[in-house]
């Protein structure tokens, strides 16, 4: 990594507009492409901020900042257009959380990195919507939450209790949702609602280990632990009422439920594993990162290919997860109300990823290329007409569900054209942290995050309290700027906006 | 041509159809003779010896007047050609005489090997060669830059290829309104119809999941982690 000054960075970075900022060639070493970042003012002072300390003598250990982050994949082969920070950018595991990043592939050089992925492969949120009103749920939300609570097990270690066997799990890693939608679990619609219609056909679960498999099988249908959670919601304010109304949302106080999770251990596992094997192929084919972290492998190679293979199975396992909750929930609120779930017209509005490579088609320089897109932390966001979106929003664009954090509100946002040429059809996908783990452990103390939310009139259930604070509001982002930014930047629209009443957390 | 003159050559009668050989010059006489004498009676018999004159070279003279006489539309036709329409003018004389014989007479339809279908997509019964088409295809392929050629298909069938590899070519400030309209009323046909196929395929989803459905849950499973 080269060593500047703080003044001396600042060079490389030009503010383009008011949600802009460009980062130029030579900011790393080897850059293909240029760099973006979208922050407003406030989240450009955190974003700089992270850098000026980095820059400080002695500042070794830990993640890199986000400015650099981005900059080194914009240094990765096959690279195209620019490596993009949406406004939720914050440091991880090679790449930035919120890094979305196009490999062109036609490139036999160009690349495909589990960092890029990140460990919890398809990790996402999925929102269902109700019929039901604020004061129908105040008056039992309580039990609501406990019910909830029973039936989506979290926290780390949680055993889930839908049964299923080995073959049965290799069949939902081949089949994702449609696994869900043959046992009976989920809905037809849900399928037709959700991205990639909940599952990706490239999907080999021999590529998978059987480590991964053993931690995963006992795992499906419980939340896991982490920012991952299950929240009843109540539509705090609708921006645009047409888009609104094609999701089914057409009032103020209108409860839906967000679910937020992942691929659990099985993700996981299959990112490690991968890691190991594209550190021997970087070797072999000679390919050179800025960071060691930036393990990748050529798109054409046995591991690249292994790896997507084996992405798309761990995909594959978290929509079949995140269907077994649907289903949870159903069953948890048809018991309350003593309605059934039809009734309760308790349908998915949409179910997206925020952690996946995707091959896709965009125009890149006027040219219509086939694309290997990495989005970390970062939300697909289609424009209307755009073929890959379902049929209901065609003419609004896609729904991109942001979680906000524990006790603060979340969003839905509609995809756009501008976000489609800007890029690559990708927006922010949460609130994003402002605090490392560790420092909100050190900074915040649990019992005063709980009585937050109990003040704010939020039930809560968690697993493990002690790990509250690592979740609290106050170690992230404001969702709000976040979202702000790309509205304001054009890259996406906001819909609606949603305040939770009752969590459940790992 | 030999088996439409074998059927007609029945059709009419004649003694021995089966035999006869168009490119023989004397059985090709006889028949137009035989025809003039038994069906089409043009000329009364003594104004027919100029054709009985089989033997003689005068006889094409005589046959050329003949067919002037009947206002033959294939004069400058091959013998073959003559003789078909001859042939058909006799046909046609002997169902005038027996209208109330032959009218109920119906032709077994050859069946076809598939049905046919009468498309209701507008597009399928375009008139590609009519000139508001071309002159369409020659608005839209000047705006998409594409080199003119002489069939009209051709050149749309490149503009297709252009519209499906390359970014939509912007339309003129002046054309917008005009090309906005028309697609925007093509696209929410589109939504229309995949609308329809969607709820299709999640009917035939809904029927398969009678038969495969068995969501079960075991509460003795689940266990809350730390």
């Amino acid at each position: 990594m080269v060593v500047r000054q703080y003044n001396e960075e600042l060079k490389y970075l030009e503010k383009i507009n008011p949600y802009c900022w460009k980062i130029k060639m030579g900011f790393q070493p080897n850059m293909n492409v240029e760099g973006v970042f979208y922050v407003n003012s406030t989240l450009e002072k955190l974003m700089l901020e992270e850098l000026k300390n980095s820059c400080r003598p002695g500042m070794t250990g830990g993640f890199l900042p986000g400015v650099k982050q981005i900059a080194n994949v914009a240094a990765l082969p096959g690279i195209v257009g620019r490596s993009i920070g949406l406004p939720d950018v914050h440091s991880g595991y090679g790449f930035a959380i919120g890094n979305m990043a196009a490999f062109d592939m036609g490139n036999p050089k160009s690349i495909v990195s589990p960092g890029g992925v990140g460990f919890d492969i398809n990790c996402g949120v999925r929102l269902l919507r109700t019929n039901l009103h604020e004061k129908d749920v105040q008056p039992i939300k309580e039990q609501l939450a406990q019910s909830l609570f029973d039936h989506i097990p979290v926290g780390v270690g949680s055993k889930g209790i839908i049964p299923m066997n080995a073959r049965d799990l290799e069949e939902a890693l081949e089949m994702g949702m449609d696994w869900s939608l043959r046992e009976g679990y989920v809905w037809a619609e849900d399928k037709e609602h959700c991205e990639e219609y909940g599952r990706m056909l490239n999907a080999d679960p021999s590529k998978v280990s059987l480590r991964a498999k053993k931690r995963g099988l006992p795992q499906l249908g419980t939340l896991g632990a982490g920012n991952h959670y299950a929240e009843i919601q109540v539509v705090d304010e609708i921006f645009d009422k047409y888009a609104a109304g094609k999701m089914g949302i057409e009032r103020i106080g209108q409860v839906c439920v967000m679910i937020h999770s992942g691929s659990r251990g099985f993700g996981h596992q299959v990112a490690t594993d991968a890691l190991v094997q594209m550190e021997k192929a970087m070797k072999r084919d000679e390919i050179d990162t800025n960071d060691r972290q930036l393990a990748c492998a050529r798109i054409n190679s046995v591991e690249g290919q292994d790896y997507l293979k084996a992405m798309a199975a761990a995909a594959n396992f978290a929509w079949v997860n995140r269907s077994s909750m649907t289903f949870l929930t159903r069953q948890a609120f048809a018991k309350q109300f003593k309605m059934a779930p039809d009734d309760l017209d308790m349908h998915v509005i949409y179910d997206v990823s925020h952690n996946i490579a995707k091959v896709e088609e965009h125009v890149v320089d006027g040219k219509v290329k086939t694309l290997l897109v990495h989005r970390k932390g970062s939300t697909r966001a289609f424009p209307p007409h755009h073929p890959l979106i379902p049929v209901d929003y065609q003419l609004t664009g896609q729904p991109v569900l942001i979680g906000g954090t524990m006790g603060t509100c979340s969003y839905v946002l509609t995809g756009t054209h501008q976000g489609m040429t800007e890029t690559f059809g990708s927006t922010c996908h949460g609130a994003g942290r402002a605090l490392s783990r560790a420092k909100s452990r050190r900074n915040i103390d649990y019992k005063e995050v709980l009585e937050k939310l109990e003040n704010m009139g939020i039930s809560i259930r968690v697993a493990s309290p002690k790990l509250v604070m690592e979740e609290a509001p106050e170690s992230y982002k404001n969702v709000t700027d976040v979202v702000d930014t790309c509205h304001a930047a054009g890259i996406s629209k906001k819909t609606v906006k949603l305040r939770p009443i009752a969590v459940i957390k790992g | 041509m030999s088996n439409i003159f074998k059927l007609k050559l029945t059709a009419l009668g004649h003694p021995n159809p089966g035999d006869f050989n168009c490119e023989d010059e004397k059985e090709y006489r006889s028949v137009i003779l035989w025809l003039e004498d038994q069906k089409i009676r043009h000329y009364k018999i003594e104004e027919r010896d100029g054709l009985r004159n089989i033997e003689k070279d005068s006889w094409k003279d005589a046959f050329n007047t003949y067919q002037k006489d009947l206002v033959s539309p294939v004069l400058e036709g091959t013998p073959n050609e003559q003789l078909n329409w001859l042939l058909s003018y006799a046909v046609r004389l002997e169902y005038a005489d027996n209208v109330e014989k032959y009218k109920n007479a119906k032709v077994e339809k050859p069946k076809q090997a598939a049905p046919n279908v009468v498309s209701s997509n507008p597009l399928d019964n375009l008139d590609f060669s009519s000139p508001a088409f071309k002159a369409g295809v020659e608005r839209v392929c000047t705006l998409a830059g594409v080199g003119p050629h002489p069939d009209p298909k051709f050149r749309l069938a490149a503009l297709a290829n252009i519209l499906k590899t390359t970014p939509h070519p912007q339309p003129p400030p002046n054309e917008a309104n005009l090309i906005q309209q028309p697609s925007d009323v093509l696209k929410l046909l589109f939504v229309q119809d995949l609308r329809d196929l969607q709820t299709k395929i999640n009917e035939s989803l809904v029927a398969v999941q009678t038969v495969t459905a068995d969501p079960r849950t075991d509460t003795t499973l689940g266990r809350v982690g730390r």
